[in-house]
């Protein structure tokens, strides 16, 4: 994908939190349409990483360019307005750079759509929805603004099995549909095989990254048996050891 | 557009808000039937009956000064309330927005909560003399923490993870503020208000009285000096109407409105 354009690189990046170093010198770029999965142990710093990727926190060092327009966010929670109904909260990111009332509308009820929402779902508040209903409505506020890079925060972590399949089938079919550049950041191997082109593994310790590798073949082209095989094999690989024994360390 | 099914929303709302007024109507009727009591057991010099008290009413609403006086009270109220929510919220957002000004504000505001209200009533007195800024003062001094500390817990509790959110939208200053901290905001604001609704009307009658600068007040010592005791209920039970109205009437519809989200998420059942 070396010819493509670059739509976001991070360079030489590190943060620290209180003195106390999360990673340093890290080097990630995203190239246009290219999807790649974040992966490493809890508390390592994967979320710090996406924050700064998306402008939400300041790096301490390094920098981070950006050659698109627009991006998104798609939270861990919904982080849903309650006040607002899930038209206008799909319609968040629309009303914040000024698009008119039509044209909110419009999106708002075709994003949803897209999502899987019925359309008497956009008059009810979030309170009224069920967790995976929320998340639906998450997806589409931010594929809402027609964003060139989106930004996946373990967004389908709190929903069941059977609908994180379904939420993940979307997110692949959107990425394909838009060619948008996403980061997903996820602590299940077989989620980041499953939806990203590439996967960077996070190393728990401060160096940065542990590994990249190309995953094989297209999202959505993968099935179970592949998806399967592929975690089988790497989860023996050496540089993949931090995702499976980072925890232990990190107890004691 | 959707006009019509908007007006038959609405017509239901306001129907079921006046529906449930029955529930209030009947608790007012059982303290009326307890006064009752009392005068029977105390005569009426004590304390007139009911029916005695709402005569003197319809006596007092036909003489025109009482329009002139009712007047003069409501507005001495509705200038102290302006000012103490007005003051009182900006200070508390403020205070809430910046850890420094809140460590400046609250102790001037517990000093302010620390003086009782009859103290500031002498220093207006010594201040403005016997006019209604006295008695809007009062109530300014006596109603401010209340709305402080609305304006300051609102501010401070504000969701940071949907402040987040927001920024990442590219979402600005002024629109964060309208769509993610003012609705937080007035969930807060709404029982400072109506407690500083309610304190405006009792202190300018209590302000009134004392610095014996007219209004509802002044009628009540005219008629206190009189032993015109029917009247002196009669003025009472006018200024609990009036407290009653603007909180019913006034602030309770305003904030059902606002607040329809909250209602949303109630069990069946549960809500009114």
């Amino acid at each position: 994908m070396g010819c493509e354009a670059m739509k976001l690189a991070l360079e030489s990046v590190g943060h620290a939190f209180l003195g106390r170093p999360v990673f340093e010198k890290l080097d990630l770029s995203l190239v246009e349409g290219e999807v790649v999965a974040l992966i490493g142990p809890s508390g390592c710093g994967k979320t710090t990483v996406l924050q700064i990727a998306a402008g939400l926190i300041d790096p301490l060092r390094g920098r981070v360019r950006r050659a698109y327009r627009r991006h998104a966010v798609v939270f861990q929670e919904p982080r849903l307005l309650p006040w607002m109904t899930a038209r206008d909260n799909i319609a968040y990111g629309l009303c914040a750079i000024g698009a008119s009332a039509t044209a909110r509308v419009e999106v708002a009820e075709r994003r949803a759509r897209e999502v899987g929402l019925h359309p008497e779902d956009l008059d009810k508040f979030p309170v009224e929805l069920s967790g995976g209903m929320r998340q639906r409505v998450a997806v589409a506020r931010a594929l809402a603004v027609d964003p060139d890079v989106v930004f996946f925060d373990e967004p389908f972590t709190a929903v069941d099995v059977g609908l994180k399949r379904a939420l993940q089938d979307l997110v692949i079919e959107a990425a394909a549909r838009e060619h948008f550049s996403a980061l997903f950041v996820t602590h299940d191997l077989a989620e980041a095989v499953r939806v990203a082109h590439r996967l960077v593994v996070l190393s728990g310790s401060v160096e940065g990254l542990a590994a990249s590798r190309v995953i094989e073949g297209k999202p959505g082209e993968r099935n179970d048996r592949i998806v399967f095989e592929m975690v089988e094999t790497w989860s023996r690989d050496p540089a993949f050891h931090a995702l499976f024994d980072g925890e232990r360390e990190r107890i004691r | 557009m959707k006009l019509v099914p908007r007006g038959l929303a609405l017509a239901g709302w306001a129907g079921r808000y006046v529906w449930s007024g029955w529930a209030g109507v009947a608790g007012l009727f059982c303290l009326a039937a307890a006064w009752q009591a009392g005068h029977e057991f105390y005569g009426s010099f004590v304390l007139p009956s009911p029916l005695e008290t709402l005569q003197a009413i319809s006596v007092i609403v036909r003489e025109p000064s009482f329009a002139k006086v009712a007047r003069e009270t409501a507005e001495r109220s509705l200038a102290g309330f302006v000012l103490a929510v007005g003051i009182g919220t900006t200070a508390g957002a403020i205070a809430g927005y910046s850890f420094a000004a809140m460590r400046l504000m609250r102790p001037i505001v517990t000093v302010i909560l620390g003086v009782p209200p009859i103290a500031w009533i002498v220093l207006a007195l010594i201040w403005f003399g016997s006019t209604g800024a006295s008695a809007v003062m009062t109530v300014v001094v006596a109603a401010l923490p209340i709305s402080f500390a609305g304006g300051l817990e609102g501010v401070a509790t504000r969701d940071r993870a949907l402040d987040a959110m927001a920024r990442s939208f590219g979402a600005g200053i002024w629109m964060r503020f309208r769509t993610v901290t003012a609705p937080h905001l007035i969930s807060y604001l709404f029982p400072a208000w109506t407690t500083t609704a309610g304190t405006a009307w009792k202190v300018t009658v209590m302000a009134e009285l004392l610095s014996n600068s007219g209004g509802i007040g002044g009628e009540l010592a005219t008629a206190r000096a009189l032993f015109d005791i029917p009247r002196v209920m009669a003025l009472i039970v006018a200024v609990v109407a009036f407290a009653l109205i603007t909180e019913y009437v006034f602030l309770h519809p305003l904030r059902d409105r606002l607040e329809r989200w909250r209602e949303a998420g109630l069990p069946w059942g549960v809500k009114r």
